[in-house]
């Protein structure tokens, strides 16, 4: 059991699905399903096996690659991506659980399939930078091949075109920060462990500082949808398949956070400073405006993908407070949004395959005729609008506690209020597909029966799972956010004392 | 999952279990395993579904007795186990249970109400098609509520809060096929939430100013430092009142209560009646501290100097009752009278409260709830025997058709009404107007006065209306008494309306608040008349001038005389003075508008906003690169030197 197991897990699998003959149709499902399923077993033990409360990296695994560059294939966990493997790959699992519809070369689907999942697992294990962005890249490639191919809708062709250009453009710009950091920092190495301990020595200057991190926000926000370079999101899992908008809502868009965490937090402490404001008013564009547009959409995936949007507000408004709560709040939420975001996207895409409309307008009182996936809709929908007992809440409600450090109470109260717009807009959704009286003219689409229902359960009980208990995740977490969060801002004595202050608070180890 | 949790807090805390608090554990989980497993797969069968519900909650009761014992009748101080929640830098929530007066009197009530309203809707939904999810939900919201009792902090509290809200928004629309009922669940929760918006705000405002979210850690950080909150301080307690706004429906928050009648009736004796309606007055006394600490008001609020936050409740929740009682007074919907009723009584518990009498409010929400919910389960009687007519001008004579539930009934509406020794009302009423003139508010106290006088007019008038005269419909005249199931809770509930069991229950709660109270001499069942007979004596002759004028008015009518008596001041009141008109045009068209705004700058100015970038850009390079081609011999040869000049150039440098 280790990294590179978990890693190489789902490209094998995509070797041994090249190797059968494409019309063996249960055979390439049976191998999709079952890479998948190992992969998510695997990280579960992983997960498992992580010992919580202890800082740095554990299951660290690293050999040389171009050592004149300074490359290297290192791979690695702590608190802020353990989470995020289980995450994808419980994802992963579910996703291809519901791509039993797919009539289409489904051969190439589900080898494009398990490349996704391998880039973005191996993203998020690599620590070296270089090849946690070549992965990122190895993901991507596949969502606009899907969604070309296997899209659904009338704008899919403008929405994949649309996609693609944002998301492309977004890596460039971030890459581009990455390069810059690479030539600055003078490590000669995108390393991050060695770079960590380089510029842990000799921080970069402010100046640097505030000319990497734009390129990083604005390069990896776009990848996230940060508020105004969003667009691309909603019409994009409108068009694609049920199980890349999963994979991509659920698990793709967390990356560019993931980048953000990892190298914003600790390495451009200065610059996150000074950019808080800026960042926590794009947080609440993301929170509020996209609350407000996803009020209005009246296609079920257009408002998930708007939901999801302001969901990320909340991301961005942890990294904006940073510190240790912030941090830990963001990394919760990545986890639960990743879960939630691929369960409706699930359950909606089996509603509209049902139906055969994602309009909001023509359903109505599915959850008399479904109520397997009725029930699980609402649950998804209330987890949607910060319930407690989903694991939505805690990271909520810790990303809140952070911010209130840092920001002033009204960006506090407008982002809460984000949380009431969510549930004015996902209660409305409740109540026009779910409730109120049977549509007759609408098609009896089958509820999900005996193992359709495995990739829903699995999701709803991950969630279940870390809403009641958070600890689990928190103690995972809070070392790595306290290394993180906990470096002095920087050399200059002009920094704000904000992160200092928490690293005297949280280097006292607080077991109970 | 919930049993890899338990391990994991078994592995945490080796001595669990050892001490009696621990108890409360098993209280508060016992019925959350009822509802999963019903969830699960049990509901298929009714009889199970109700068996393992009934049995939990009953059990819960059971252990709630024994909890009291030892806690609400010794001395013995509680010191619970907790288990981590969220410790991240210097946020510490822990999952644990508070064990004192306040909270094992609530598990009584809770647990017992539960118990005897779910052994009553065995027989009320029988044969409805969502009998099994309707024993999970209940099951779900009585853990809900025993969390709320039991949370030591603010965070589980507000935990619990949000659960309670969900399965109340479960069981408001338990018929959701129904618009009326989806529509009334939908109204209900998002009403709740926004109380709940302030109560989070106020939660992290007493956080970061005393670093606990703890009640201990926050009353002993309020303790060292009354002035923590600095000029916060009332605004912190009014943002926390919030919530209590919220779920206690209180005035302008009070307009989800009425239309969750929507629900079952008995969800509507347990919910809105005894136990969630209650929570908000629960969590003012338990978060008491807070607003104990001297008042202050940032500067631009200046003006306020010299009003506390508890001034603001007091008003707000005396406002409440007069205003609720005002509606109640011309409603027809059985239902929707007691809703009102509720409504009034739970302004005057969070009047009791700000008035600096938290006891009394405590002590009302006891006795009310058990008199509350006798007479929604009697209406619910009613209703089942009347073939859903709800209307009280379409009922008449039931009292000789329905013994048991008529003179339970009218046990219920003499407690709440406050008729004086016989009835638990009175006593708890009477403390409540005791709290305000003791507090100093001798206008609260006359509008409390008020409130009594009108509660009896409103309640006898449902009562002579719907069991005396002639029968008004066919329904009514064919009417049948319930089946035993329904008419034995209706018994049980009446005992503690009657009895004097609760009469020591105001000292009970008063030395919780006050460690140094001592008990009146000469208390019993003369006590209010001894040492305060003034309130005594005003509570008394309200009861007796609203009670005279209903029956002059009422009695033997058949229509209601009022609305040509009072003209548009009736039509006033039943139309509830008009705030869900109100509330609707503004609120509601203004958050539309705003969403179609984001939603048109969405869509004209953000979508595609690179890709018209990029479009842009690459059409102007375009335009560029053609006003080069001029197809001049002379223009190539120059920008070719130009280039290479640029060349030489950069790599000189």
């Amino acid at each position: 059991m280790s990294l590179s197991t978990l890693l190489l897990t789902p490209f094998v699998g995509a070797l041994l699905l090249l190797l059968v003959p494409g019309n063996y149709r249960v055979i390439h499902r049976f191998i999709a399903l079952v890479t998948t399923a190992v992969t998510a077993l695997e990280a579960l033990r992983l997960f498992a096996a992580f010992q919580p409360g202890i800082a740095g990296i554990q299951f660290e695994q690293s050999s040389a690659w171009v050592p004149a560059a300074g490359f290297s294939f290192h791979l690695g966990v702590d608190g802020l991506n353990i989470g995020l493997v289980l995450m994808a790959s419980l994802v992963a699992f579910a996703a291809t659980c519901v791509s039993w519809d797919i009539e289409r070369q489904p051969k190439l689907f589900y080898f494009l399939l398990l490349l996704m999942t391998g880039g973005a697992i191996g993203a998020f294990v690599s620590l070296d930078l270089f090849f946690l962005y070549f992965f990122n890249e190895l993901a991507l490639v596949p969502t606009f091949l899907m969604m070309g191919i296997w899209g659904r809708g009338e704008n899919r062709n403008y929405a994949t075109f649309q996609i693609t250009l944002y998301l492309t453009l977004g890596a460039l710009i971030g890459l581009s920060g990455l390069a810059l950091l690479y030539s600055q920092s003078g490590a000669n190495t995108l390393d991050w462990v060695v770079l960590k301990a380089w510029l842990a020595e000799n921080p970069l200057s402010a100046h640097s500082q505030r000319l990497i991190l734009p390129l990083l926000l604005i390069g990896f926000g776009t990848l996230v949808g940060l508020f105004p370079f969003h667009s691309w999101a909603a019409p994009g899992y409108a068009a694609a398949p049920t199980a890349t908008a999963m994979m991509h809502a659920g698990v793709l868009k967390k990356v560019g956070l993931y980048i953000l965490l990892r190298v914003a937090v600790p390495f451009l402490p200065e610059a996150l400073h000074h950019w808080m404001y800026p960042l926590a008013i794009l947080a609440l564009g993301n929170i509020l405006f996209c609350g407000w547009v996803a009020l209005r959409q009246r296609d079920v995936l257009l408002l998930l993908g708007n939901s999801s949007l302001a969901h990320m507000g909340f991301c961005f408004l942890g990294l904006a407070a940073s510190g240790v709560i912030g941090v830990t709040g963001v990394v919760l939420i990545m986890v639960a949004h990743g879960l939630l975001a691929a369960l409706s996207f699930g359950l909606a895409g089996h509603l509209v395959r049902a139906t055969g409309t994602a309009d909001i307008d023509r359903m109505g009182g599915l959850l008399k005729t479904m109520p397997f996936v009725g029930t699980a809709l609402i649950m998804a929908l209330l987890a949607g609008c910060g319930l407690p007992g989903f694991a939505n809440f805690p990271g909520e409600l810790t990303v809140m506690f952070g911010a209130w450090k840092t920001l002033p109470v009204f960006v506090i109260a407008a982002a809460w209020g984000g949380l009431l717009i969510g549930g004015v807009y996902m209660l409305r959704a409740i109540r026009d597909l779910l409730h109120g009286p049977v549509r007759a003219e609408l098609p009896q689409g089958d509820d999900a029966g005996c193992w359709r229902r495995v990739p829903f359960l699995t999701l709803l009980a991950a969630l279940i799972f870390f809403g009641v208990n958070p600890a689990s995740l928190v103690d995972r977490i809070t070392p790595a956010a306290a290394a993180v969060a906990g470096v002095p801002p920087v050399s200059a004595p002009t920094a704000g004392s904000e992160p200092a202050g928490h690293v005297a608070v949280t280097s006292s180890p607080n077991h109970r | 999952m919930d049993a890899h949790a338990a391990q994991h807090a078994l592995a945490a805390t080796p001595a669990f279990s050892s001490r009696p608090e621990d108890l409360a554990w098993f209280i508060l989980l016992l019925p959350l395993i009822a509802s999963a497993s019903i969830a699960a797969g049990v509901r298929r069968s009714t009889f199970l579904s109700a068996t393992l519900s009934i049995g939990a909650v009953v059990a819960a009761f059971v252990l709630s007795i024994a909890l009291f014992l030892p806690f609400g009748l010794g001395g013995y101080v509680a010191v619970p186990s907790t288990f981590s929640w969220i410790h991240a830098g210097d946020l510490n929530v822990d999952l644990g249970v508070a064990v004192d007066r306040l909270s094992v009197l609530m598990l009584l009530i809770v647990t017992g109400v539960s118990s005897l309203v779910q052994i009553y809707s065995t027989a009320y939904l029988k044969g409805d098609s969502g009998y099994g999810r309707y024993f999970g939900s209940i099951s779900l919201f009585t853990f809900a509520m025993l969390g709320i009792v039991l949370a030591d902090n603010l965070v589980m509290m507000f935990v619990f809060w949000e659960l309670v809200g969900v399965s109340s928004y479960l069981l408001i629309g338990f018929w959701f096929e129904k618009p009326s009922a989806a529509d009334a669940a939908k109204k209900a929760f998002l009403t709740n939430r926004l109380g709940d918006f302030g109560f989070l705000l106020g939660i992290l405002m007493v956080w970061s100013a005393t670093g606990s979210v703890q009640f201990a850690g926050i009353a002993n950080a309020l303790a060292l430092h009354p002035a923590a909150l600095g000029s916060l301080a009332s605004i912190a307690g009014l943002l926390i009142f919030c919530g209590a706004m919220g779920k206690s429906a209180q005035f302008p928050l009070h307009v989800w209560l009425p239309d969750a009648m929507e629900g079952p009736t008995p969800v509507s004796a347990l919910i809105h009646a005894a136990t969630m309606v209650a929570a908000g007055v629960y969590m003012l006394c338990r978060a008491y501290v807070i607003f104990q600490i001297p008042g202050a008001w940032p500067a631009p609020l200046g003006f306020l100097s010299g009003i506390s936050a508890l001034d603001i409740i007091a008003a707000i929740g005396g406002f409440t009752a007069l205003l609720a009682a005002l509606m109640a007074v011309q409603q027809d919907d059985i239902k929707r009278i007691l809703a009102y009723s509720t409504l009034s009584q739970l302004g005057y518990m969070v009047m009791a409260v700000g008035c600096g009498g938290p006891a009394a409010a405590m002590y009302h929400l006891t006795t009310h709830a058990g008199f509350k919910a006798l007479l929604f389960l009697g209406a619910g009687a009613v209703i089942h025997a009347c073939h859903h007519e709800q209307n009280i001008w379409r009922m008449g004579g039931l009292w000789r058709r329905l013994p048991v539930t008529f003179r339970t009934f009218a046990i219920g509406t003499a407690a709440l009404a406050g008729l004086p020794i016989l009835t638990s009302g009175f006593y708890s009423k009477d403390a409540i107007l005791v709290s305000a003139l003791d507090g100093g508010h001798p206008v609260l106290f006359g509008l409390g006065v008020l409130v009594a006088a009108f509660t009896p007019f409103y309640m006898l008038r449902l009562v002579i209306v719907a069991f005396f005269g002639p029968a008004r419909s066919d329904a009514a005249s064919h009417a049948h008494e319930a089946p035993a199931a329904m008419t034995w809770p209706l018994i049980a509930l009446a005992v503690p309306s009657v009895a004097v069991a609760w009469l020591g229950l105001g000292d009970f709660l008063s030395a919780h608040f006050d460690p140094h109270f001592h008990a009146h001499e000469g208390g019993g069942i003369f006590g209010p008349f001894n040492h305060a007979p003034l309130a005594a004596m005003f509570g008394t002759g309200a009861l007796l001038f609203g009670a005279t004028a209903a029956f002059g008015v009422y009695w033997g009518v058949a229509k209601d005389p009022l609305p040509a008596q009072l003209g548009c001041l009736s039509r006033a009141m039943r139309d509830r003075f008009y705030f869900d008109e109100l509330y609707e045009a503004v609120f509601v068209p203004l958050h539309d508008m705003i969403g179609r705004l984001c939603g048109a700058i969405d869509r004209w100015v953000f979508s595609g906003l690179i890709i018209r970038g990029v479009h842009g850009s690459v059409e102007l390079f375009g335009r560029g690169l053609r006003l080069v081609q001029t197809g001049n011999l002379q223009t190539y040869t120059f920008l070719f030197a130009a280039g290479v000049a640029v060349v030489v150039l950069l790599a000189t440098i």
